[in-house]
């Protein structure tokens, strides 16, 4: 299996398109709001955070999730079709560890993500963090990516290779402006802030928006997440068998 | 002992049956041909051995156990019909990392030079031609050196040349008393490379036996000519011929030996014009064997 996941890494990063969308994109982003938003001292509306350390997380967060589902859905869809996965199951490699290696592969792919922008604003935004922050932010948030990778592959063993890729850019898209990725989570209507605070994506930034700003990550926040983990995880493996045995 | 045991199995889509209680027996260390045209249920059958497919009905053993066990245990090694590579990897890449999942495989650059791929090792699968594509499938098949391989329609989109140097590899990696097993629509490939054909059609066995006894049984070929109002007795003793057919001015021979039948011909002194020579039309002789059941 730790073969199997040497070869999804390489295969990914050798694909300059996943270099540019989940690198590139979010530290640019990054970048251009906190220069655009940055200049305020005042904290980000229902948190005790500056702007550029706020957006830190957002767009950590943003290409960490977008990493984790662009290197699973679609992919996940055309091996499918094309019937490299039957291939694989054709060989000693079985099934739960082809998507398990899936999930932890894509996981370790929207770790650049969250290091590139994070050094982004300790390096050009005066960010501080801590050696230990630092490295809680990156490890948390690490295993914070897998509600994510365990929904990319669940698209990619459910919907066909044509409609993976839209369908992941609305899941994508939705949690990342539901939970608060984009602006923060205060500025929606009530009734979206209702549905932001049980999403996968805003619990996962807030883990980051604690340890950024000095505070224990709340358990709450890592519950929620290990529940959504769990639960796609799980529908994520049983949907992989259905899609790969014709009963 | 067995290496594939098929007993009574059947496989359904709806109300299509694919596969209609197969009961077949393979011994470890042959070369078997399963032959029969597109839709006679061979690749089903082929998916139930390597687990892709649930049977409807029956059981399916690999070297007396379950396909999904036999896969696991890296006993098995298949070349399926649309198994295309993954991109962004090199050939060796690919063939060092099937490789390295299965419990004794065979040394790399061995299977390399089986598959004839040395020279293209360093280079990504996805910037390969179809020839080139088809022969990592086939090392990848090879690859954990599996006492069972299963090939479906293995050199279906390979020209002549790029199918002979494939079966000179195939005869190659047979040398180790392993078992194949695999699916043509051509006679002549199962001809040339098994010691056993299993023709199937609709579904069903309509014939099994070596491939002497499935030609003779099918016949290779037809011989057509205008005979005219010749006297057409003597014709049914030609070498090779097994049917004579006068349809109006037309004979039409089925023969095992189309050269020979035809040299043969000439000899009788009869005046032999409009001649065709046509290979087997597999179609229509898996009919008539099937209704002849």
């Amino acid at each position: 299996m730790l073969r199997y996941l040497g070869v999804e890494i390489r295969r990914t990063i050798r694909d300059r398109r996943f270099i540019f969308f989940t690198m590139a994109i979010p530290v640019a982003f990054y970048l251009l709001w906190a220069n655009v938003y940055g200049k305020s001292s005042g904290s980000v509306a229902g948190t005790d955070l500056n702007a550029r350390a706020y957006l830190l997380v957002s767009m950590a967060s943003y290409g960490a999730v977008g990493a984790a589902l662009t290197t699973t859905g679609a992919r996940l869809a055309t091996e499918r079709q094309i019937g490299w996965l039957r291939q694989l199951q054709v060989t000693p490699l079985r099934p739960w560890a082809v998507i398990t290696a899936k999930i932890i592969a894509s996981m370790c792919l929207a770790l650049p993500a969250i290091i590139l922008v994070g050094l982004a604003g300790v390096l050009t935004q005066h960010v501080h963090l801590s050696a230990g922050e630092w490295a809680g932010m990156i490890s948390l948030m690490w295993l914070g990516t897998l509600p994510f990778a365990a929904l990319g592959t669940l698209i990619g063993s459910l919907v066909g290779a044509d409609a993976a890729q839209p369908v992941t850019l609305v899941c994508y898209f939705t949690l990342s402006i539901l939970g608060g990725l984009w602006m923060p989570v205060d500025s929606l209507p009530k009734t979206l802030r209702h549905v932001a605070h049980w999403l996968p994506s805003n619990r996962f930034a807030g883990l980051g928006w604690s340890i950024v700003g000095g505070h224990a990550p709340s358990a709450s926040d890592g519950l929620v997440l290990a529940g959504w983990g769990l639960l796609l995880g799980v529908l994520a493996l049983a949907a992989y068998r259905r899609a790969t045995v014709r009963s | 002992m067995n290496a594939i045991a098929f007993t009574g199995v059947s496989k359904s889509y709806g109300t299509v049956r694919a596969v209609e209680a197969l009961d077949v027996t393979i011994d470890a260390g042959s070369t078997v041909a399963l032959l029969g045209p597109n839709g006679a249920g061979k690749s089903t059958s082929i998916g139930m051995l390597l687990g892709l497919v649930r049977p409807t009905a029956g059981e399916v053993r690999v070297f007396g156990e379950t396909p999904d066990t036999a896969v696991k245990r890296g006993q098995v090694g298949a070349m399926l019909q649309d198994g295309a590579l993954v991109p962004g990897l090199t050939v060796r890449e690919v063939v060092s990392f099937v490789r390295s999942m299965y419990p004794e495989p065979m040394p790399l650059e061995r299977i390399l030079e089986l598959a004839n791929l040395t020279d293209i090792a360093g280079r990504r699968v996805d910037r390969l031609s179809g020839g080139q594509t088809q022969r990592v499938r086939f090392a990848i098949a090879i690859a954990g050196a599996p006492r069972l391989l299963v090939l479906d329609e293995p050199t279906a989109a390979m020209d002549v040349e790029s199918r002979r140097s494939f079966w000179a590899s195939m005869r190659d990696y047979v040398n180790g008393g392993r078992t194949i097993l695999f699916a043509t629509h051509y006679l002549e490939e199962a001809d040339e490379n098994a010691d056993r054909v299993i023709v199937i059609a609709r579904g069903r066995v309509v014939a099994d036996g070596t491939p002497r006894q499935i030609k003779a049984m099918v016949g290779t070929g037809t011989v057509q000519f205008t005979i005219g109002d010749q006297p057409t007795a003597g014709l049914d003793a030609l070498p090779g011929v097994h049917t004579v057919d006068i349809r109006g001015p037309i004979a039409q021979l089925r023969t095992t030996d189309p050269d020979a039948t035809v040299q043969a011909l000439y000899a009788t002194g009869l005046r032999v014009t409009g001649l065709e020579v046509k290979g087997a039309d597999l179609e229509d002789a898996f009919v008539s064997l099937t209704r002849d059941r």
